[in-house]
């Protein structure tokens, strides 16, 4: 019996069955004063759909739930292990579009691949609003799940490349909004130049203005280190929000923005203007997905990118190479905030206000799961983390299963997320890097300073 | 042959009532291998931060010299510009980036003293391909002459004490400096390693013709390689002089005495 414990698979099974229970219970029927266990026996035996496939006691469902975990965890276990072990072994199909596309030789494979996942994405993305033809369902791809990818793609920037904590990262979004509001004349605030602009225009003013704020917060900000930096950028997300919802005069409080005209552009010949339908909004905003994607995978793979992750591996050894990391890192937070600051856009000119209740904590932390979840340092990983985890929300909030209460959203994204720290605690996709730093972490290998890569920025402290 | 490299003049650091380096005073020539020894908390860690900017003596001048015949202030200056001056460094730990290869290890000090560059690496310009293939043949040509090039993909965490002091080694050449300092290099090397680290430390010093500054523990190390050398003890210079000086040296017994007089024993046979 013992023997049959220390086994990692029982043991992994076990573990996803008592996080089962526990979400069971949690989201079952409620208690009362006369039958004080009927909340908890009615989680187990009360009935509930399956996916709307077919309904069953709500144990049987936990159960099947488990299988299915157990069995995805497993097969992205496998694909991930096929998929870093390239010289070994690697799908066929891929393998020949590759070499189709390819053409050269001289590229490397690993860099293929990325090509070939991101022409499958184009086309993809591309034909969905001809497959998706509901407004509504449109609307929501484009502001539930595009604009968290952007958000995602940009808060990786910070976190996941240049391994800066960032709780506050909301803010950029919020600027990205309100510039949006002001330039096209919707808040108290009169527009800048005093000129009528192409409501397009506050798309470069909103990154720009997000970029600023990014050099602004992140000069004082990033002198810190690991948690302490956290809790300042927190606090930052939070000036922001506050800013947006009491300076009544510039930003109309708490009741929001007025009303903000959706984009439009009047430039001799070229004459758009975006309207009700979401269609022409998401092709905008898959073209900035895809453009912040090339941005940042260049990035990735440049000096810039390198510098990044040697700051984030041991900063002591970094500087001692020449590397400014204070730079490096308000870097990270502009370039971040650039990709937040265009979906501010998005999010303002579709939804046609803005309110300060958008721009909270929650918020920040919400992007923040989108990444760990895909796993940091890896763009493949954070839109797909991104993709999954908003269109798991998208179809509860859109369609929800009969048995589906919507205020235990939380309470399944938290068991997935717990799910995914036990068995992948590198993410989803991880990137290689980041998956051999987590490895050595746990085989107490890593170097020191990935351990101890905490409190205050001190030069004296170190190797004292 | 004689020009200054380092002036060190005076030099008093302490950490609250903990007095580190009391009134220390050294030089180094340029093109010299120079060794400074002590016993434990003597303070030499302390002096290569203060050498590096990692620490900022409360008293004292430190003065670097480069080959164009500069002379720049180094207290005060952050580690990044010191080592953007010419001085490189490495760990009494060895601080390699362990989630890298190798490779990519000393790629990052072939590039690092080069410009921002996001544009450029966003455009992938021209001139952006031309500095990459530049720091790829930099790196390669580092890779073997520290003798690593089979180990080019591995990754740094992997590799044995004496391979990672040849990377950290590697990495702080990729910065083309004038002066390398190495922080106990032969700790936790077996004695192959050491003969062979010895010998790579000469050859960095002849075919490269970049400065040595090292601590180190290893008597038979120090003795070999050292042209010239420092004792300190409690945070101030007891001696100064030749290994032969050194060893005749009473004040250096006397401070050896008890904790690693065996070292000085073996360095005088």
């Amino acid at each position: 019996m013992k023997e049959l414990w220390r086994n990692a698979h029982v043991k992994r099974i076990a573990t996803i069955a008592l996080i089962a229970a526990v979400v069971t219970i949690m989201t079952g029927p409620e208690g009362n004063g006369a039958e004080p266990t009927a909340g908890f026996t009615g989680s187990f035996a009360s009935h509930v759909t399956f996916f709307g496939l077919f309904t069953a006691q709500r144990w049987l469902v936990a159960l099947l739930m488990t299988v299915v975990v157990v069995v995805l965890t497993w097969s992205v276990r496998y694909v991930n292990r096929s998929w870093s072990d390239r010289t070994h072994f690697r799908g066929q199909a891929v393998q020949a579009m590759t070499s189709m596309i390819q053409g050269s030789k001289r590229r490397s494979k690993f860099k293929s691949t990325r090509y070939v996942f991101f022409a499958i994405g184009l086309v993809l993305a591309i034909g969905l609003p001809h497959v998706i033809t509901d407004n509504s369902w449109q609307t929501q791809i484009v502001q539930q799940i595009l604009v968290y990818v952007l958000l995602a793609i940009g808060l990786n920037v910070v976190t996941g490349f240049a391994g800066l904590l960032d709780l506050g990262f909301v803010a950029f979004y919020a600027i990205g909004a309100y510039t949006t509001a002001w330039v096209t004349g919707a808040l108290p605030t009169p527009p800048p130049f005093h000129t009528h602009l192409n409501t397009f225009f506050a798309i470069p003013f909103a990154i720009a203005l997000a970029m600023l704020c990014g050099v602004l917060i992140g000069l004082p900000t990033l002198r810190l280190r690991g948690d302490y930096l956290a809790i300042v950028t927190l606090g930052f997300g939070e000036i922001i929000y506050l800013f947006a919802n009491n300076l009544f005069g510039i930003t109309g409080g708490a009741t929001g923005t007025n009303q903000i005209p959706f984009l439009s552009v009047h430039l001799g010949a070229l004459k758009y203007q975006w309207g009700l339908n979401p269609v022409p909004y998401y092709y905008l905003t898959v073209g900035f997905v895809v453009l912040f994607l090339i941005i940042f995978s260049s990035l990735e793979h440049s000096r810039v990118g390198r510098a990044w992750v040697a700051i984030r591996e041991d900063e002591v050894a970094a500087e001692s190479l020449g590397i400014n990391p204070l730079k490096y890192k308000v870097m990270a937070f502009a370039i971040g905030a650039a990709s937040a600051g265009f979906a501010g856009v998005v999010t303002a000119s579709q939804t046609l206000f803005v309110t300060p209740p958008t721009f909270t904590l929650q918020f920040s932390i919400n992007i923040l799961v989108l990444v760990i979840f895909g796993g940091m340092g890896s763009i493949l990983g954070v839109v797909l983390g991104g993709l999954f985890i908003q269109i798991f929300v998208v179809y509860l909030e859109h369609s929800p299963p009969s048995g589906y209460n919507s205020q235990d959203l939380y309470m399944y994204l938290g068991a997935l997320l717990v799910v995914m720290m036990i068995f992948r605690p590198a993410g989803l996709f991880p990137s290689r890097r980041r998956r051999r730093e987590v490895n050595q972490i746990k085989a107490g290998t890593a170097p020191d300073a990935l351990l101890t890569n905490i409190g205050p920025h001190s030069r004296v402290q170190e190797e004292t | 042959m004689s020009s200054l490299l380092f002036d060190v003049k005076d030099v008093t650091l302490r950490f609250g009532g903990v007095v580190s380096l009391n009134d220390v005073s050294l030089h180094q020539n340029r093109g010299e291998i120079l060794a400074i020894i002590g016993p434990n908390g003597a303070g030499k860690t302390s002096l290569f931060n203060s050498l590096t900017g990692v620490y900022a003596p409360q008293e004292g001048t430190i003065t670097f010299t480069n080959g164009q015949g500069k002379t720049m202030s180094i207290i005060g200056k952050k580690p990044f510009r010191v080592s953007v001056a010419g001085v490189a460094r490495t760990f009494q730990a060895s601080r390699m980036f362990g989630a890298m290869t190798t490779f990519e290890n000393i790629k990052i000090g072939a590039e690092s003293h080069r410009g921002l560059g996001a544009v450029g690496a966003m455009l992938k310009g021209p001139r952006t391909r031309r500095d990459e293939h530049h720091s790829d043949a930099r790196t390669k040509e580092l890779l073997a002459f520290v003798g690593l090039t089979d180990h080019a993909n591995t990754i740094a965490a992997s590799l044995n004490y004496g391979a990672r002091r040849r990377l950290e080694i590697a990495r702080g050449l990729a910065t083309s400096p004038e002066v390398l300092l190495l922080d106990e290099p032969a700790a936790g090397t077996n004695p192959t390693e050491k003969l062979e680290l010895v010998r790579l430390i000469r050859k960095v010093r002849d075919e490269m013709g970049v400065s040595i500054l090292l601590i180190e523990h290893d008597m038979k190390l120090v003795m070999a390689l050292a042209e010239r050398l420092y004792v300190l003890n409690f945070g101030s210079v007891i001696a100064e002089g030749s290994p032969e000086e050194i060893r005749a040296n009473p004040a250096v017994i006397e401070a050896y005495l008890g904790s690693v007089d065996t070292g000085v024993a073996e360095g005088t046979k």
